[in-house]
């Protein structure tokens, strides 16, 4: 228990160095590589600089991006999967697989290790955790051995007192005494099988490392004490769900899906909210009004009800969910100001000078005007990325989210509503880990903020 | 003619060209998706028919959901499937304006009786929500325009961001769970409208019943605007506060309370009401979830319902009526707005 506490400590200073020291200084280094300058401009430097002595803000963002960095690397400390695994001369890295298996998604890595390959009986998948327990109790087969020894007595009894079959024996009699010949040989190679496999074992040829937490999202445990779902117990701190899927597993997946599901919709809606902002700011006139009409238009669209009834028809993936959410809501909020910014920004004599020295529209647009627009993109970021994760919970929720079987928030709370009189837990703590991560990027959201738009309200009392 | 009057034609006008456009959006969705409700529905025809020859319930041996014959004929017809895209999204429109919603065949009633018989009870949860959030997000975002930066400010901010971080219906669940029976305290029932043997209960009976049916939603409600509604009403009193004629009227002696309750007060409402139109439509978006949650019988469910359930004609009318009651509810929003704002001149 000491051990598992302190190898999550480690991981988490880990994953915080790795986040905050070691990525940052690997961006500067490679953005100067690649000729950026890499400085930021004194207002950014002031304005960083009064989010960081923000602490409640700072602190949460220190927190959210250290737990999702870590969480990138969850098939490696979350899993039913072995780091490594080794029997006499099968080496096996199973769980390494399956997180490359993610990180390279175009083809398919992952490994299957054979039952037989690794002292167990049978052609499926090995059963990691047995394996482990045998690793740290070399004689675990004792018992089995003594009782298997005690069969071979009986038979061997049974052997004497039976008469060795002469020419007057009948066949049935012959045939039962070679069968009960080839049973004793038999048992005797098992036990000698055994003990092969028991040496290798306690000869340390045989050694395994397993996750922090040896339980993965995505298996069905089978040896539960009742039937699923399970209330919290000590294997499993936070229950299981009723498809004997471990809670705490799914709740760290979850996080992981839920945030880089925010992300990305957050970035690909921002990104096309600037283009079109900016084209309507930019530009003005009739495109500006065009382009209004439509998005008061776009905007007047039930998008829940309409996700749901194109969600029920497809049943989308991950990538087509959120271009979904995309196109039917998280551009639109973000044209209104990058509109407004561009009109401002346009009117400036810097890009008055630009478009006078010949500068392409498109290069005006993106290198002159655009940095200079970038505060609404960063404050409202955060508070975005907290309506994402609420979405996808709620569609997960509804059912009309990612597939059935990927480990999410939304899904667990549906579980939960079925089961509400009598498994509190279902809803309980995903509720919690869902209203913790949505506070902390609030913290955050609201540190921005303040940091870079500060209100200064001046009363007279 | 008077500017108003022409910005509001204007916007007038541009609800039905919105309304075709989201209308012909979805309709050209449902025809196009390869493997489409209707192409879903004959292909399960088929199977059925190839099953057990020729089935016509709604739920077959292996629990799918089915569509009965009858009624795909029927969808056919009302949807006009065997002519191109806009030729039958103009004859379906043109059903939609004689209010012609067709029929549900979950229901075996005609979509829009549906429909308007769970329109009151949406109503009557989201009016009450709405209110009750009025009720405590005022006296909150006043008292902390006052206070601000007080600790009681700081304190309640807290609240507030909490409230931001848990959706409605999430606050539903979780009150469900500790309050709803079962695990912890059974003090209020797990959703519905009201108890099944409403129809026996005296008069404080039935009163008592509603409200204990009305409370978890109401907060789930209350929860969902809480922290926008509060923080609006703060900035905008502060706003207010830091402006010239409140040092006007500071000057002039007048006392704090009356600067503040009189002065102030009524301009920084301004926006809290004008927002009340588009609460209508947020309205009836969120209840898709708490309505779940609560098992409310209202619009949220049936609609929720019924795209599970692959009932197309309600999925439809409901949609037009969710489009219908935003457009309105935004326009609405814009009147109160040039009404009780006289510094907002549309159309200008």
């Amino acid at each position: 228990m000491f051990i598992k506490i302190m190898e999550i400590i480690l991981l988490l200073v880990a994953g915080y160095a790795f986040t905050h020291k070691l990525l940052s200084w690997f961006f500067i280094k490679t953005g100067k590589k690649l000729g950026f300058k890499m400085e930021m401009t004194p207002i950014w430097k002031k304005r960083i600089n009064r989010f960081k002595s923000i602490k409640r803000g700072y602190y949460s963002f220190i927190i959210i991006t250290t737990l999702f960095v870590v969480s990138l690397f969850l098939e490696l400390y979350v899993n039913n999967k072995p780091l490594i695994i080794r029997y006499d001369k099968n080496i096996s890295m199973p769980a390494v697989m399956d997180w490359l298996d993610g990180l390279i998604f175009f083809k398919k890595i992952s490994v299957f290790d054979k039952k037989s390959d690794f002292g167990q009986i049978g052609s499926d998948s090995v059963d990691y955790r047995l394996f482990a327990e045998r690793c740290k109790n070399p004689n675990f087969a004792n018992e089995a051995i003594k009782t298997k020894k005690l069969e071979i007595e009986d038979l061997k009894d049974e052997l004497k007192d039976t008469p060795v079959p002469d020419k007057y024996a009948s066949k049935e009699e012959i045939a039962d005494y070679n069968d009960l010949k080839t049973l004793v040989v038999n048992i005797e190679k098992e036990i000698a099988e055994i003990r092969e496999n028991m040496e290798i074992f306690s000869s340390g040829k045989a050694w395994i490392i397993m996750p922090i937490y040896p339980y993965s999202p995505y298996e069905h445990i089978l040896d539960l004490p009742q039937r699923p779902p399970n209330k919290p117990y000590l294997a499993h701190p936070m229950g299981t769900d009723d498809s004997g899927a471990d809670v705490l597993a799914q709740l760290f997946y979850g996080f992981r899906v839920s945030l880089a599901f925010a992300l990305i919709v957050a970035f690909i809606g921002y990104s096309v909210g600037v283009i079109v902002g900016g084209i309507m700011g930019y530009f003005g006139g009739w495109i500006d009004i065009a382009i209004q009409r439509f998005i008061e238009i776009w905007g007047s669209i039930p998008f829940l009800f309409t996700i749901m009834i194109i969600a029920s028809i497809v049943q989308p993936k991950f990538l087509l969910l959120a271009v979904l959410l995309v196109l039917l809501r998280s551009w639109i909020g973000i044209t209104y100001y990058i509109r407004g910014e561009f009109y401002r920004e346009k009117a400036k004599d810097y890009v008055q000078a630009a478009i006078a020295m010949g500068a392409s529209e498109w290069s005006v647009m993106m290198k002159h005007i655009l940095p200079n627009s970038l505060v609404p993109l960063v404050t409202f970021a955060p508070f975005g990325i907290v309506s994402y994760i609420g979405l996808l919970v709620s569609l997960d929720y509804l059912g009309f989210g990612l597939p059935v079987g990927t480990p999410s928030w939304g899904s667990l709370l549906d579980q939960g509503m079925k089961y509400i009189k009598y498994y509190p837990h279902l809803i309980i703590i995903p509720s919690i880990a869902f209203a913790f991560t949505l506070f902390t990027v609030v913290m955050i959201g609201e540190a921005i903020r303040e940091a870079f738009d500060p209100k200064v309200f001046s009363r007279l009392r | 003619m008077h500017g108003m009057t022409t910005y509001f034609l204007r916007r007038a006008l541009l609800v039905p060209i919105t309304f075709v456009c989201i209308t012909f959006l979805v309709y050209t969705v449902l025809r196009l998706v390869p493997g489409g409700p209707i192409e879903q529905a004959e292909l399960q025809i088929k199977m059925a028919a190839m099953q057990e020859g020729g089935s016509s319930g709604i739920v077959d041996v292996l629990g799918e959901l089915q569509i009965p014959e009858e009624a795909l004929k029927e969808l056919k017809k009302y949807y006009h499937l065997d002519k191109s895209i806009p030729v039958g999204y103009a004859n379906w429109l043109w059903k939609i304006v004689n209010l012609d919603f067709g029929r549900s065949y979950i229901y075996g009633e005609p979509v829009l009786k549906v429909i308007i018989s769970k329109f009151p009870i949406s109503i009557y949860f989201g009016l009450i929500g709405y209110f009750a959030s009025w009720l405590i997000c005022i006296p909150l975002g006043v008292t902390k325009a006052i206070k601000h930066k007080s600790s009681y400010d700081t304190a309640t901010s807290v609240l507030v961001f909490i409230g931001y971080s848990i959706p409605g219906f999430v606050a539903c669940l979780i009150l469900l769970v500790l309050l709803g029976g079962g695990s912890f305290l059974d003090i209020f029932p797990l959703g519905g409208f009201r108890s099944d043997n409403w129809a026996q209960l005296g008069f404080f009976a039935k009163i008592m019943d509603q409200l204990h049916h009305t409370a978890i939603p109401v907060f789930g409600y209350l929860i969902g605007g809480f922290a926008t509604m509060t923080i609006l009403m703060k900035n905008s009193l502060l706003d207010n506060l830091g402006s010239d004629y409140v040092r006007t009227a500071f000057a002039k002696g007048l006392s704090e309370k009356r600067v503040i309750f009189v002065h102030a007060m009524r301009n920084s409402l301004i926006p809290i009401t004008a927002g009340v139109g588009h609460a209508i439509g947020l309205l009836f978006a969120g209840s898709f979830l708490i309505e779940k949650t609560c098992n409310i019988p209202g619009m949220g469910l049936l609609g929720y319902t019924s795209i599970i359930q692959r009932d197309y004609p309600i999925i439809l009318g409901t949609l037009v009526f969710l489009v219908l009651i935003r457009l309105t509810g935004n326009i609405f929003s814009d009147m109160i707005w040039a009404l009780i704002d006289p510094r907002i001149r549309f159309g200008k």
